[in-house]
């Protein structure tokens, strides 16, 4: 299925939700957004996760600086021009504004704002410490509170119990997926079918599972290891597809679109051991020590955990794992540390690209020049 | 057997003919709008030339058509194919700097292993590539291949942008409104390009051994504001006693294929 089908299935799957009278909440795709308790209280959860390209970032400059975030202008574009295939878009009933960084808040605001869809408010902190973690529940009671009015349900602690276990058993289940030895584009078509419809995607995500597990037909031994971080690939995008076609293989997504969403997983015995759920949802965002966007200590996490993944790959393969930062246009977040990631990972002797690009189809052929020239370097 | 290296870069194509080492003979044409024919056309007139037929030569590509050319038996990127010819010259070779029609590079050379170790290209942006110097020589009605000899005789060169060449021909106009000299104007020009690709190449470290090449080379006024703003001097693969900076990625491109041909 390529990904004009996924998204026409996909707007099929939201008009029947919207048939059955659930409402859409949207959000530009980061890894703090409580689901579960959209879930909880009966709304069904849009993440945006669809690359940009000229047309539509040309399109966002009626209300963004070209200088913003090529994701975030992106996303207006989605809504400023709505091609074909995202008409879904017309059936948000809220957006949810949120702050996780600045281009997140001034493309939701925008959205909301311009566009005529409702919002809701959920802002987080930058940092990860105890009075972060009352700040977060302070927030979860107040976005609960407007899910509540808005949908005139009071989500019970038991309803939103069994949304975590759900999305635990799901994301459990993607986890087992990603070890999976499968070629990488493949593995990240069903990672981002799987965070587009979310738990309602486990019985095909496992059906997936046993396929590969049946048919390991794949061969990607001669192919080059490659760890993406920084930026996700979001739907149609092409750099997968450069990676491949220059002989490399991602054989990790460490993005939002990846590890940091399905990594954030808790024991089954902690989720019924613990009274109050929202304090299960504090700790797991105390607990997201890769969020890309928050201190301290993010830079150290970040280097940690890739070099973990560097030396199982060794251990397994005897081969080197190549980084690719993959550095979306003017994300401050991202830009800011690539000098230092890198730096720090080449003292180790992992060699690292730092990959900088907006969605534009020009460069297509100096990304493919740089991603080549690295995997001749490795 | 013979070995050749065609490196089809946005504005030129450069073809070499190498043997055990020696460079045999080479080409160089305008790219135009199609790489494939001119690749050929260059190569055959080669092939003609010393009597060989295509079956003779071992055939790699590289520059940024490198993928255009379907007579190649093998690709490799530019920046590889660089490094390698720019060893081929020095030896002890540490870093090089490419400034083609379309981009500009920085490579770090390890002196151990003779790999590439770390690279950097330049945005899509032709600022601080050859494009650059042209649509200005453009701007100042004078020769391209004048340009840096009028720039070197300026003593106070004039302040460009050194961010997007759009702007960038704007000013030089604004200056001519002001009654700046020509000689300034072209100074500063050549200062804006050594800037931004100096800045570039500090960012992953550079030093001496630094060899430049690609057709920008030729420019005598780039390779010396080069070397104010890096602080060391740079020098260019030359071969009886003419500068083929502009070949180093093609040589390269065939050493790589004999090396491997060698095993």
């Amino acid at each position: 299925m390529d990904n004009l089908e996924l998204l026409s299935e996909y707007s099929l799957f939201l008009r029947e939700k919207k048939e059955e009278g659930k409402k859409v909440v949207a959000f530009i795709s980061h890894d703090n957004i409580p689901e579960e308790l959209l879930d909880a209280a009966g709304f069904v959860p849009l993440r945006l996760m669809f690359a940009g390209n000229d047309e539509l970032m040309d399109a966002s400059h009626d209300y963004l600086s070209p200088s913003t975030c090529a994701f975030a202008q992106s996303c207006i574009g989605l809504f400023s021009i709505k091609p074909s295939h995202y008409r879904f878009l017309d059936i948000i009933d809220y957006f949810i504004i949120s702050n996780h960084c600045v281009s997140d808040i001034c493309a939701s605001e925008i959205i909301s704002k311009y566009f005529n869809i409702p919002r809701l408010n959920f802002y987080i902190s930058y940092t990860k410490n105890d009075n972060s973690g009352k700040y977060f529940k302070l927030e979860l009671l107040d976005f609960k509170d407007q899910l509540e009015k808005i949908s005139g349900i009071k989500i019970k602690n038991e309803d939103l119990k069994e949304s975590i276990r759900n999305y635990n058993n799901f994301k459990k289940k993607i986890f087992e997926f990603s070890n999976l030895n499968i070629i990488g584009s493949e593995k990240l078509r069903v990672l981002q079918r799987a965070m587009l419809y979310g738990p309602p995607f486990l019985p095909e995500l496992e059906s997936h599972i046993q396929m590969f597990k049946e048919n390991q037909v794949q061969k990607t031994d001669n192919l080059k290891g490659i760890l993406i971080t920084g930026g996700s690939i979001f739907l149609n995008d092409f750099l997968i597809d450069l990676i491949e076609e220059a002989g490399g293989n991602v054989i990790f997504f460490d993005t939002w679109v990846g590890y940091s969403y399905y990594s954030q997983i808790f024991e089954d015995n902690i989720i019924d051991s613990i009274e109050n759920p929202l304090d299960l949802l504090v700790n797991r965002f105390k607990n997201n020590i890769y969020d890309d966007h928050s201190v301290p200590n993010f830079l150290e996490n970040k280097i940690s955990q890739i070099e973990l993944v560097y030396q199982e790959y060794f251990k397994k393969t005897g081969r080197k794992l190549g980084i690719i930062n993959h550095i979306i246009k003017f994300c401050d977040h991202i830009s800011l540390m690539s000098s230092h990631l890198k730096n720090r990972l080449q003292q180790k002797g992992i060699s690292v690209l730092n990959l900088e690009r907006d969605y534009s189809k020009a460069n297509r052929g100096q990304l493919s020049t740089r991603i080549e020239a690295f995997l001749e370097m490795m | 057997m013979k070995i050749c290296g065609v490196d089809i870069g946005s504005l030129e194509t450069k073809v070499v003919l190498l043997d055990d080492n020696n460079i045999i003979d080479y080409r160089v044409g305008r790219s135009t709008y199609d790489f494939k024919r001119v690749g050929n056309n260059l190569f055959n007139d080669l092939l003609e030339h010393h009597n060989l037929k295509k079956s003779d030569v071992y055939i790699m590509s590289t520059g940024y058509g490198r993928n255009t050319i379907d007579i190649a038996d093998d690709r490799i990127t530019e920046i590889t194919a660089h490094a390698r010819g720019a060893q081929f010259f020095f030896p002890d070779v540490n870093s090089v700097i490419d400034i083609g029609g379309q981009d500009s590079k920085a490579i770090v050379i390890s002196k151990k292993t003779g790999n590439v170790i770390d690279f950097q290209m330049n945005d899509k942006c032709a600022a601080g590539t050859g494009r650059f110097i042209e649509v200005m020589s453009g701007a100042l009605e004078v020769p391209i291949q004048d340009i840096g000899d009028l720039a070197l005789k300026s003593n106070n060169p004039a302040s460009i942008s050194s961010t997007c060449t759009v702007f960038a021909e704007s000013e030089v106009i604004s200056l001519f409104a002001k009654g700046t000299k020509k000689e300034d104007i072209a100074a500063g020009i050549h200062k804006s390009i050594a800037r931004r690709v100096a800045g570039m190449a500090k960012r992953i470290g550079v030093a001496p051994l630094l060899v430049f090449c690609g057709g920008v080379a030729k420019n005598i006024a780039v390779k010396e504001f080069l070397e104010q703003e890096l602080g060391f001097e740079i020098v260019i693969p030359v071969d009886n006693g003419k500068s083929i900076a502009q070949l180093t990625g093609a040589i390269g491109a065939a050493l790589i294929a004999q090396d491997q041909n060698n095993g």
